[in-house]
C-alpha cells in the first residue's frame, strides 16, 4: 500500500518505467493507464501515480434531515450536512442520481466547491448538524477526502455517516469504518447475476462489506430498491430477508425503496405500493424487527414500531418525526431496548 | 581464452541477464495503490459556496 501524498499536476515525477498503476480500493482493480481514469471516473494515473482529483471538490453540499439517507435508527429528527462528488464505482442502469455519479469532473455542468476537510468540519458545526454524511454518489469512490474528513470531524465531536453501495476492497473498508459511526448501505439483488447486469458490480464484495460494517459496532441499516420485474419476486425478497437476518441480525433495518425510471431504465414502471408492502410483510415474516418502505408514502410503513409489544415508537411523514415516544432507547410499554442510536 | 576466462565471462553474463530482467520486472509491473494521492487544482469548473440549508434534490 502506498500511502498519501500532495501534488499537483504540474509536479516533477520521478521517471520511471511505472506507467501503469493498479487501484486497490474497490474490487474493480482497475489497471489504469497513464492519463486514464478507473472506472470512477475520479481517480487518475497521472506520471504512474494514482490522484484522486476530486479530494476537497464536493459538487453538492446541502442539510438534509437525516431521514433523508434513510437513517431511522441514528438520531431521528437531526439535520445532517450532505456532501458528495462526481464519480462512482458501479454504473447502475436505474441510477437515481445519474447527472452527478456517472459525470467527469471536467464536465462544464457539473461544478464544484472549494471545500478541505478543515472548512466541511466548521461549516457542519456553523449549522449545528450533529453529523455528516457522504452520500448522493457514493463516499468510496472520495475515499481520502471521506477518511480525512470523517478523522476531523470525529475529533471535534461530529458523527460520521456513509450512504454507500459497500463496493470496496476489505482492507480500505476496515481502516474507513474507524471513524464511521452509522452507514446505510445498499443491497441492491441478492444474486450476482443481478448485480452483473444491473450494476457492473458483483454480490459477494457487498455481503462481505455488509458483515464487516455490523461486526465493527457501527449502526448499520439497509436499503433495497425493488425494481419491478428484476428483483421484485417474493423468492428473491424472502432470499434477500434471510440472508440479512442471518448475517447481520433481525435487529437490523431494512428500507424496501420504490424505483423511479431514471438514467437507461426508462423502459420499467414505477413500484407500486402494493409490491413495497408485500415486501415488507415478507421480511417481517422472516423475523426482521424494523422493516420500512421508501420513495413512497406508507403510513405503517414510515413508522418504528416495538418488535416486542407492537406499540408505536416514532410516528414520521416522510422526512418529518410527528412523535418519538422512545424512552432512553427503550420502548416506555415494554422497556426493550431498541436498536439504535438516539442520542 | 582459457576455460577459467570462458566461465567467468558466461557467469558474468548470466548474472547481466538475470539482474535485468529482475529489473524490468519490478519496474515494468504496475504500482498498486490504495490510497490515492491529491491534486491541488480541480479539473472542472468551480462556483463559491452558497445557501446550504435547503434539503438536496439528489437521492440519498
Amino acid at each position: 500500500m502506498t500511502h498519501r501524498g500532495e501534488s499537483s499536476f504540474g509536479a516533477k515525477q520521478e521517471v520511471s518505467l511505472k506507467l501503469k498503476v493498479q487501484c486497490e480500493l474497490c474490487p474493480k482493480m482497475c489497471l489504469i493507464e497513464p492519463g486514464q481514469s478507473g472506472e470512477c471516473r475520479v481517480r487518475i494515473n497521472i506520471d504512474g501515480v494514482l490522484r484522486t482529483v476530486v479530494y476537497g471538490y464536493p459538487c453538492s453540499i446541502n442539510i438534509d434531515p437525516i431521514e433523508k439517507k434513510p437513517l431511522y435508527h441514528f438520531l431521528p429528527g437531526t439535520p445532517i450536512l450532505s456532501i458528495a462528488t462526481v464519480g462512482c464505482n458501479l454504473h447502475c442502469e436505474n441510477c437515481q442520481n445519474w447527472e452527478i455519479s456517472q459525470a467527469n469532473p471536467e464536465d462544464e455542468n457539473i461544478s464544484a466547491y472549494f471545500c478541505p476537510p478543515e472548512r466541511l468540519v466548521a461549516l457542519t458545526k456553523r449549522n449545528n448538524c450533529p453529523s455528516l454524511a457522504y452520500t448522493y454518489t457514493d463516499p468510496i469512490v472520495y475515499y481520502e477526502y471521506t477518511y480525512d474528513t470523517a478523522k476531523l470531524a470525529q475529533s471535534a465531536g461530529i458523527r460520521n455517516v456513509l450512504v454507500t453501495a459497500g463496493y470496496i476492497n476489505e482492507q480500505p473498508w476496515k481502516e474507513l469504518l474507524k471513524y464511521v459511526d452509522a452507514a446505510n448501505i445498499d443491497l441492491k439483488g441478492i444474486t450476482d447475476d443481478f448485480y452483473r447486469r444491473v450494476c457492473t458490480g458483483t454480490l459477494k464484495p457487498v455481503q462481505n462489506a455488509l458483515i464487516i460494517a455490523k461486526a465493527s459496532g457501527i449502526l448499520v441499516e439497509v436499503t433495497n430498491l425493488i425494481i419491478p420485474t428484476l428483483n421484485d419476486k417474493p423468492e428473491q425478497i424472502r432470499q434477500l430477508a434471510q440472508w440479512v437476518k442471518v448475517n447481520l441480525g433481525g435487529e437490523t433495518p431494512l428500507h424496501f425503496s420504490g424505483f423511479y425510471p431514471r438514467y437507461k431504465m426508462r423502459n420499467l414502471p414505477p413500484t407500486s405500493l402494493n409490491t413495497l408492502e408485500m415486501a415488507r410483510q415478507i421480511a417481517m415474516n422472516e423475523g426482521l424487527d424494523y422493516v420500512y418502505i421508501g420513495n413512497l408514502r406508507s403510513k405503517q410503513g414510515e413508522n418504528t414500531y416495538c418488535p416486542s409489544c407492537k406499540v408505536l415508537l416514532i410516528d414520521r411523514s416522510g422526512f418529518t418525526i410527528l412523535k418519538n415516544q422512545l424512552k432512553d432507547g427503550c420502548c416506555p410499554d415494554c422497556g426493550k431496548e431498541i436498536y439504535g442510536v438516539w442520542k | 581464452m582459457t576455460r577459467r576466462k570462458f566461465i567467468h565471462k558466461l557467469v558474468e553474463a548470466g548474472s547481466v541477464i538475470v539482474v535485468g530482467i529482475s529489473w524490468l520486472a519490478k519496474n515494468t509491473t504496475p504500482r498498486k495503490f490504495v490510497w490515492a494521492f491529491r491534486v491541488k487544482k480541480y479539473p472542472g469548473s468551480l462556483k463559491p459556496l452558497r445557501d446550504i440549508s435547503k434539503q438536496s434534490k439528489w437521492s440519498g
